[in-house]
């Protein structure tokens, strides 16, 4: 989720949370902790970097990017989460047709 | 704007949670998201922001500062986790067979009334012994996590030790001491060659080449290369100079 929200282009904290809540349709509301915790993550694992700094009334705002290894993570996931629903789509055609 | 000032304060005492390294380089930030975040007049953490910052920061100063592609060392830290709770057990199996055997000892009056005058110096090297046995573990597993490459060579060279002790442990004679007496000491063994075939486990992980890669530094892993090259490059001028000569 985070990763989709660094998709097209950077994005700084808040803006993720926000940008989170609005992908899962309002479902998913991230907390400071839990975000935090999963970019300090993210960033171990070199699938995001930081992109740039900037101060933002007194205070230090840092936008995140996908790095290449990220954007290559967040493709192969999408595909498998595809395949995935595709499986469940096909399967409940094949279902309703046979109910038919 | 008081309201703003409290909320600001709970907040921050909040983040006193996370590890002090953490806090330096984000706490700022995170200060600010939760500023963003908060509703209009509101003057204190709810409960639910207070248990999300608490659980992560508290896990950050737990958790082994591993990245995942790491998972070689990330087992062999988890095994020295299980190698501390193993030598806890064995310190409790140990006292607690030390004070039957003491007292088999003196009531059968076959090593005399001195044992029972030595039971509390006994008693009291054999905990401060296994204590620092399983600090020992807790440390070199949290170094390891850390990365630090002394650690892994001081897990080595402990490991050793401990493979020397365990050798002495058997070679000495206690069949001389009656059977039953034998089996006491056999029980207390058990613990500490459990102990050591996770040692075992947990030394050859940490020398994986998946875990090296883990602990150089990157400075390092250049200096090396660099002196591969100049090597290559000795070798080669050296080569060139016996072509000539023949």
């Amino acid at each position: 989720m985070i990763l989709t929200a660094l998709a097209n282009g950077s994005q700084h904290g808040y803006g993720i949370i926000i940008d989170v809540q609005e992908i899962s349709g309002g479902r998913v509301r991230l907390r400071a902790g839990t975000l935090y915790g999963a970019l300090d993550r993210l960033r171990a694992d070199e699938l995001i970097g930081v992109d740039r700094e900037e101060v933002v009334e007194g205070r230090l705002r840092r936008y995140y990017r996908l790095t290449p290894a990220g954007t290559r993570r967040l493709a192969a996931e999408a595909a498998r989460l595809q395949a995935a629903a595709a499986a469940a789509l096909t399967r409940l055609n094949l279902a309703g047709g046979m109910a038919t | 704007m008081t309201d703003q000032a409290d909320l600001e304060r709970g907040y921050r005492r909040l983040l006193a949670w996370y590890p002090p390294e953490f806090r330096r380089e984000n706490g700022q930030e995170i200060l600010a998201v939760l500023m963003a975040g908060a509703r209009d007049g509101q003057r204190r953490p709810s409960l639910a922001e207070s248990a999300d910052l608490i659980r992560s920061g508290g896990w950050m100063r737990l958790r082994p500062s591993v990245p995942r592609s790491a998972r070689t060392v990330q087992a062999a830290v988890g095994l020295m986790y299980a190698g501390a709770a193993v030598s806890a057990v064995g310190l409790i199996i140990g006292l607690a067979l030390i004070i039957v055997y003491i007292q088999v000892a003196v009531s059968g009056q076959f090593l005399g009334r001195s044992l029972a005058a030595q039971k509390p110096f006994v008693i009291t090297v054999c905990l401060v012994f296994g204590l620092v046995v399983v600090s020992l573990w807790l440390w070199m597993a949290r170094a390891n996590g850390q990365g630090r490459n002394w650690a892994r060579i001081l897990s080595t060279v402990l490991f050793v030790v401990a493979t020397l002790q365990l050798r002495g442990a058997f070679t000495q004679p206690v069949s001389h001491a009656g059977f039953g007496v034998t089996v006491l000491y056999y029980g207390g063994v058990v613990p500490f060659v459990a102990a050591w075939v996770v040692g075992a486990a947990a030394v050859w992980l940490l020398w994986r080449p998946a875990s090296t890669a883990f602990f150089k530094p990157p400075g390092f892993t250049q200096a090396l290369h660099q002196a591969h090259m100049a090597e290559l490059d000795r070798f080669r001028s050296s080569r060139a100079r016996s072509q000539r000569q023949v």
